[in-house]
């Protein structure tokens, strides 16, 4: 019940700060200014790409629509997005810390692994809902600007999805999405935990983003033994569901992977903020 | 009567520094407890670690005859708390912060949020923001939340930092009153000495992380024979060997037409009806006591050594 009260309590802290609008502002005004910037100028990939596969294949509905805008759109839960989430999720402990609001806050009869855990729990709702939000613009805005369709993907091959089965991929694919972000709030959230300012942990997770995603995808044999322990490198599981057949197996142990780093870096806050003192 | 606070040798080390080193405090039910010292002599470290913000170095403390530390964070029900300047959610208002703060602590009404609020002068702001306080409203909503759960102890650092004189007069008066009224503890560390004096019934003082002196402030200011009384009359010096041979008095000396004697205040009677019924011409006495004094007198030879 304690519980409860501190994770509504971390929702309407979360929720009160101007600054866990930024990503739904930046969003609410970018991914409808691209819908329209693409409907009016046209997508470059489309001349290369699209105009063979047009003449060649029957399609419902236009090849460059609002579904196939929006799979292209969400590279950007790579390097981009997370800082959406590094924003609120590295400000959570250190802000507090910062601002002295702990001295009042934990004079209270509850423990520090309710307030880690309650933390945690609010930023991945927090993220859990950006995410959805981004969701919801990229297939929203980009039916209403640009139509609805098949949606047709690159993979090994060609593969041409029909409307209704895009949008349940879609859908598995932002729910594996808020999987990976969580990940990435974690991590910001532990570093969070060991500093009593939010720009370190905001600038310390993001350039630890930005390696582990380069050392993920950089082809050299000597870094194929590091791989296993980056969890960037189990970021593009949310496009696995736009493959044919849906990868489950491959999913499940993405997900595990990912589910490993999400304990450790809750773990490693535990102790971190257990035995912090708060000065203050 | 019931131990309400009590240090073993309680010690916080920062980096190579002892912040308090081997303190051994203890506040019994229904004492207004002052802790004393100057900057940096351990008050807030102590104050932290009692509220569990900070963990000791070595040392082991007890609240109503539990360790926090092995007991967990349920006794902090019974706590109300202000460390230092009391900082809070900005970007809510006074009410929406003690409401988050209640629901924590448990078992307060709404009712009892505006009753706070009411003792603090606040009701008609608490829709305001907390950012569009001034820093005396800020202290004074520090008070509410440490007084929201009716706490059995009191923990007050610096409590009247930056009120109005209206808001320090208004300070101490809830601090008695809820002393004398609901028997709560009060642990009051203040750097304002006259406020000791006039509210705490024991004190303590630290100095360098170190327990100088403790006791009640009765004992400790006119028990002693720490401070002077000078006594303005006509033969000064016949006077002072007349003491010297006649009383327990030791210390004292003459300037011009003052004889200034060390005597603890509760004796100091005695002293005059002696001088007195010799004939001497006594004009006044004037007792210098003070806390002050006593305390400035304490650090400077803790300083010296």
């Amino acid at each position: 019940m304690l519980l409860l009260k501190l994770i509504y309590i971390e929702l309407i802290k979360i929720f009160k700060r101007p600054r866990s609008y930024i990503g739904f502002i930046t969003i609410g005004i970018l991914i409808p200014l691209i819908m329209f910037l693409i409907d009016k100028f046209g997508f470059d990939f489309q001349q290369h790409h699209f105009l063979p596969f047009e003449s060649a294949f029957l399609f419902q509905g236009s090849l460059v629509n609002g579904y196939l805008i929006s799979y292209y759109l969400m590279t950007v839960l790579w390097v981009h997005f997370p800082f959406f989430i590094i924003l609120v999720a590295g400000d959570s402990f250190a802000g507090e810390a910062a601002k002295g609001t702990f001295r009042i806050f934990l004079t209270r009869p509850v423990s520090r692994f309710q307030v880690i855990t309650a933390k945690f729990i609010a930023t991945y709702i927090y993220t859990a809902i950006i995410v959805a939000f981004l969701g919801f613009m990229c297939l929203g805005a980009g039916s209403i600007i640009l139509g609805s369709g098949d949606l047709f993907v690159f993979d090994k091959g060609i593969l041409i999805l029909s409307q209704n089965e895009a949008l349940l991929r879609f859908f598995i694919g932002y729910l594996l999405a808020i999987f990976v972000q969580m990940v990435v709030a974690s991590l910001a959230l532990f570093l969070s935990t060991l500093n009593d300012n939010s720009v370190a942990p905001i600038i310390g997770t993001y350039a630890i983003i930005i390696v582990s995603i380069i050392l993920s995808i950089l082809k050299i044999d000597a870094l194929e033994s590091i791989k296993p322990y980056l969890f960037t490198t189990y970021f593009d599981v949310f496009f696995s569901p736009f493959a044919d057949p849906i990868p489950w197996s491959d999913i499940f142990n993405y997900l595990i992977a990912l589910g490993k780093f999400i304990g450790l870096f809750y773990i490693l806050s535990i102790v971190s903020f257990v035995r912090k003192d708060i000065l203050s | 009567m019931t131990t309400i606070i009590k240090t073993h040798n309680l010690s916080k080390k920062y980096h190579h520094r002892w912040a308090v080193s081997d303190l051994n405090l203890e506040v019994l039910k229904g004492q207004i407890f002052g802790f004393l010292g100057p900057n940096g002599a351990g008050k807030s470290t102590t104050i932290k670690i009692l509220l569990s913000l900070v963990s000791p170095t070595k040392g082991k403390y007890e609240l109503f005859g539990n360790n926090p530390q092995y007991k967990g964070n349920s006794i902090y029900s019974r706590i109300g708390a202000l460390v230092e300047e009391p900082d809070f959610y900005l970007y809510l208002s006074a009410w929406q912060n003690l409401k988050f703060l209640a629901d924590i602590t448990g078992n307060i009404s709404k009712t009892r949020i505006d009753e706070v609020l009411d003792i603090v002068q606040l009701k008609d702001r608490k829709k305001d923001k907390v950012k569009s306080f001034s820093h005396g409203m800020r202290q004074r909503l520090g008070i509410a939340q440490a007084i929201l759960g009716k706490p059995e102890l009191l923990i007050l650092d610096e409590p009247t930092s930056g009120l109005s004189p209206e808001g320090i007069k208004d300070t101490r008066e809830l601090i008695k009153r809820l002393s004398e009224e609901e028997n709560t503890t009060i642990l009051l560390s203040s750097h304002r000495l006259h406020e000791i004096e006039q509210i705490c019934s024991h004190m303590a003082i630290l100095d360098y992380g170190k327990l100088i002196v403790q006791g009640d402030v009765s004992s400790l200011l006119h028990e002693t024979d720490f401070f002077i009384t000078e006594i303005i009359i006509d033969k000064p010096e016949d006077a002072m060997k007349f003491l010297l041979s006649e009383s327990f008095l030791k210390k004292m000396t003459v300037s011009g037409e003052k004889l200034k004697i060390h005597v603890s205040s509760t004796r100091r009677p005695e002293v005059i009806k002696k001088l007195v019924e010799k004939n001497f011409k006594i004009s006044s006495v004037i007792p210098r006591t003070s806390l002050e004094d006593y305390y400035l007198s304490l650090i400077e030879k803790r300083h010296i050594k």
